[in-house]
């Protein structure tokens, strides 16, 4: 699920066309917004006391904000924990708004059908990831070692690790990766981890290459 | 109690109607324009300075909101969450698809039309175009040349403000500009590599504001230019034509007015229209001398052919046939994307923060010989890429973890990706008509498309995708795919054809002034004339294009054809 059309839709959102983008209402629906609200209130990290699910049970709630901020953790800048994206996924899947959407939306049902499934997946997947982790180290994943759940995570997330038995595993995985970094980089902090420079709401004008004297491009150093 | 009737109705407030009502009403002429939603707020819908993690659903939109609807799928790009909330797009009426037709017909009702959203392109159509039959043999010459029309391109580019360089290639003949968009690191790199397999890759003609254009701020690069610019930095009804038009107190403008039809005298005349008001749901009739429908391209077929009287059976205006036939489109798609190694890790850059056709490869193909290639005609390409907002493109990355989150921001320079703009032919089997059976909610026949890519579109879309296996070659990139197949038609909403115009009353519906053969007090002002699309797009046409045809009728006007009131 998800494979083909994830990709054609990044396609369309990064080639940065308004009017290429086609026929779903996934990544090309918001765009690149500026720093307008200066208010701290709408970006600090959640600190009002703990969270309460919408859709998944807090043992749940646990497991996928641990999952998110495996694939985005902290560094230099804040992970996907800090972001709040948990939260973004829950009220997503609560709302059944089919963020990794399999195919494209033509109508409310449409979006009903997905987002439900998208529930069911979400539910099963988790589930899919304890079983597994019983089958291999005899305990849940969130009571499995750092190593232990990276190895877990590894064989459903690179190529040269799979695995034939782990087919749904990897579906879980890949639509637990798109709402994660859907989540992430449509976050003030997720935005500004990229050091994207557009954050505002006015340039005074376009700013043009800065290598005049290298119109290839083929003397950059990688910093 | 007398009724009101005035000098002209002009159906449609967009690129064609809004620029109509605008040259009528500063002729002094009494002025009805009829518009099917509501007025557009430049304050309260265009939200684009907003974040996108200050939407709720982080830009996707509530998924309940077309609930009930007629017509329920959204509309990208056009439509989104930042102007959810206000009634700006059509979804209350539904239209049909033939079997095997898969139209997407996206639709804004409210004032200004999509030209509140356009993408911007706005380069000259040449004799390239209008002579193409003369050329390669198919079809019929455009009943205009270049020499004709090329004032009135310079007359809408003077209006507009387009910004470009002059380029000296006649199939894009050059213009009146602003200065142009500066380039940024992608275009030179692309550019060299295009250079080195012999394609053009040139700034795009961009109606775009780079400097103050009469009362119009130049453009403040906040880069969300499809969500409509809350400072009207780039040509679009709402901030141009229509506050033109009613500053000369000659407009009334009735909005929530959804027409229906043509309504006709006891000579078969147009005697006004009966539009649907949308509040009250009434049937109500406005009366004038001239009728002006540019209610986009299709829906002014619609209109027509729902304009059905003793004198017109099949339709207003139709002893030809040929209203509703000739339906042409863009083919859209992505040939080609991926990235460009050389950019990887460099500093992030303010890429679209012109959201726009920097840059384009205008049509190079069929140039010297109209048979060199395939396929008969040209097609253009759009390169878009580097720095965006939201990195699409991480499903390239394999895995998670550190190592994936600095991948992802290591390659947010690099992307880039192709666009081809190409036209389709004319044929018996693309054509729009009234479905037998449908209705809308108001009791209006819907309108059924009949449409598929010909072979012609085709082949350039299959030659465009050898075109950038080189190109990403050429330029040292490495490419990342295509698009398995291209974008369902209606995708670029840039349709023509269906109510074609031409100098032989028996194979085209308007005359070469846009004025119907057999109603001649019926003009029409969209892209619906433009018997081909071309390779370029239809906006800025679509204006000049209706200040000659609106010099015509005040000509027409003046020479006694059309009485005032």
């Amino acid at each position: 699920m998800g494979g083909q059309g994830i990709e054609r839709r990044e396609i369309l959102r990064f080639i940065g066309i308004a009017s290429v983008a086609a026929s779903f209402p996934g990544f090309h629906q918001w765009a690149f917004a500026c720093a307008h609200h200066q208010e701290p209130a709408a970006t600090a990290p959640i600190d009002a006391g703990p969270y309460n699910p919408l859709f998944f049970s807090p043992q749940q709630f646990r497991m996928v904000e641990h999952l998110a901020e495996m694939i985005i953790p902290e560094d230099d800048t804040p992970g996907a924990k800090k972001a709040g994206v948990a939260e973004f996924i829950d009220f997503m899947v609560a709302n059944k708004v089919p963020v990794s959407a399999s195919r494209d939306v033509r109508s409310t049902q449409d979006t009903i059908e997905m987002g439900n499934e998208a529930q069911s997946r979400f539910l099963a997947g988790l589930g899919w990831m304890n079983t597994r982790s019983h089958s291999e180290f005899e305990r849940e994943f969130m009571d499995c070692t750092r190593e232990q759940q990276n190895a877990l995570l590894e064989e459903l997330a690179y190529k040269a690790k799979f695995k034939p038995t782990t087919e749904s595993g990897r579906a879980f995985f890949q639509m637990m990766r798109d709402y994660t970094v859907v989540g992430y980089y449509t976050t003030k902090v997720g935005l500004e981890s990229l050091g994207y420079p557009g954050l505002r709401t006015v340039w005074p004008k376009m700013p043009s290459c800065p290598h005049p004297d290298d119109p290839e491009h083929t003397h950059l150093r990688e910093p | 109690m007398t009724t009101k009737i005035y000098d002209a109705i002009v159906v449609g407030t967009g690129a064609g109607g809004g620029m109509a009502m605008k040259i009528l009403c500063e002729a002094g002429l009494q002025v009805c324009a009829i518009n099917s939603g509501p007025r557009t707020d430049p304050t309260e819908d265009f939200r684009q300075h907003r974040q996108v993690y200050d939407l709720k659903f982080r830009g996707y939109g509530n998924p309940l909101r077309f609930e009930g609807k007629a017509h329920q799928e959204p509309y990208s790009v056009e439509e989104s969450e930042y102007s959810e909330g206000r009634d700006l797009f059509e979804h209350d009426i539904a239209y049909a698809n033939a079997p095997g037709t898969d139209w997407y017909w996206k639709r804004c009702k409210a004032t200004g039309g999509k030209a509140n959203f356009w993408g911007r392109s706005s380069a000259r159509y040449g004799d390239i175009d209008f002579k193409a039959a003369d050329f390669d043999g198919f079809g019929e010459n455009w009943p205009v040349d270049y020499a004709e029309i090329s004032p009135w391109f310079s007359k809408a580019e003077r209006y507009m403000g387009v910004a470009s360089t002059i380029q000296n290639r006649p199939s894009n003949p050059d213009g009146e500009y602003l200065p142009p968009m500066p380039w940024r690191c992608i275009d030179h790199i692309i550019q060299k590599g295009a250079e080195k397999i012999g394609v053009p890759y040139l700034p795009d003609r961009c109606a775009q504001l780079t400097v103050d254009h009469y009362d119009h701020p130049a453009c403040h690069y906040c880069g969300n230019c499809s969500r409509g610019c809350d400072a009207g930095s780039f040509f679009s009804p709402t901030w141009f034509t229509i506050p033109d038009a009613e500053a000369t107190k000659n407009l009334t403008l009735l909005t929530n007015a959804l027409v229906r039809s043509v309504i006709t005298d006891e000579n078969g005349l147009a005697k006004g229209v009966a539009y649907i008001d949308r509040g009250t749901r009434q049937e109500v009739e406005v009366y004038a001398k001239v009728v002006v429908l540019a209610a986009s391209c299709v829906e002014t077929a619609h209109i027509m052919l729902n304009s059905k009287s003793r004198h017109w059976p099949t339709g207003i205006a139709n002893s030809s046939g040929q209203l509703g036939r000739n339906l042409c489109d863009h083919l859209y798609g992505s040939p080609g994307y991926g990235y460009l190694p050389r950019l990887l890790g460099q500093p992030a850059t303010p890429d679209n923060i012109a959201d726009s056709t920097v840059a384009w490869m205008p049509r190079w193909q069929n140039l010297k010989n109209p048979h060199e290639e395939q396929f008969i005609r040209g097609y253009s390409v759009y390169m878009g890429g580097g720095c965006g907002d939201f990195p699409g493109y991480y499903g390239q990355i394999e895995g998670f973890g550190l190592q994936f989150k600095h991948d992802i921001k290591r390659y947010y320079p690099t992307g880039i990706g192709a666009l081809i703009q190409a036209p389709s032919l004319p044929s018996p089997t693309n054509y729009v008509d009234i479905d037998p059976d449908k209705k809308d909610i108001f009791g209006i026949p819907q309108l059924r498309f009949h449409f598929q890519w010909g072979q012609n579109e085709l082949l350039m879309w299959e030659h465009s995708k050898r075109v950038m296996a080189d190109l990403f070659k050429a330029m040292g990139g490495e490419m990342w795919g295509m698009d398995d197949e291209p974008n369902r038609p209606g995708t670029s909403l840039h349709e023509t054809g269906v109510c074609r115009f031409g100098n032989d009353a028996k194979t085209s519906v308007t005359n070469k002034w846009a004025q119907t053969h057999d109603v001649p007090n019926l003009y029409i002002c969209d892209a619906s004339i433009f018997p081909s699309p071309t390779d370029k797009t239809t906006t800025m046409p679509i204006v000049a294009f209706t200040m000659r045809t609106c010099d015509h009728m005040l000509s027409n006007f003046k020479q006694g054809i059309h009485k005032r009131v």
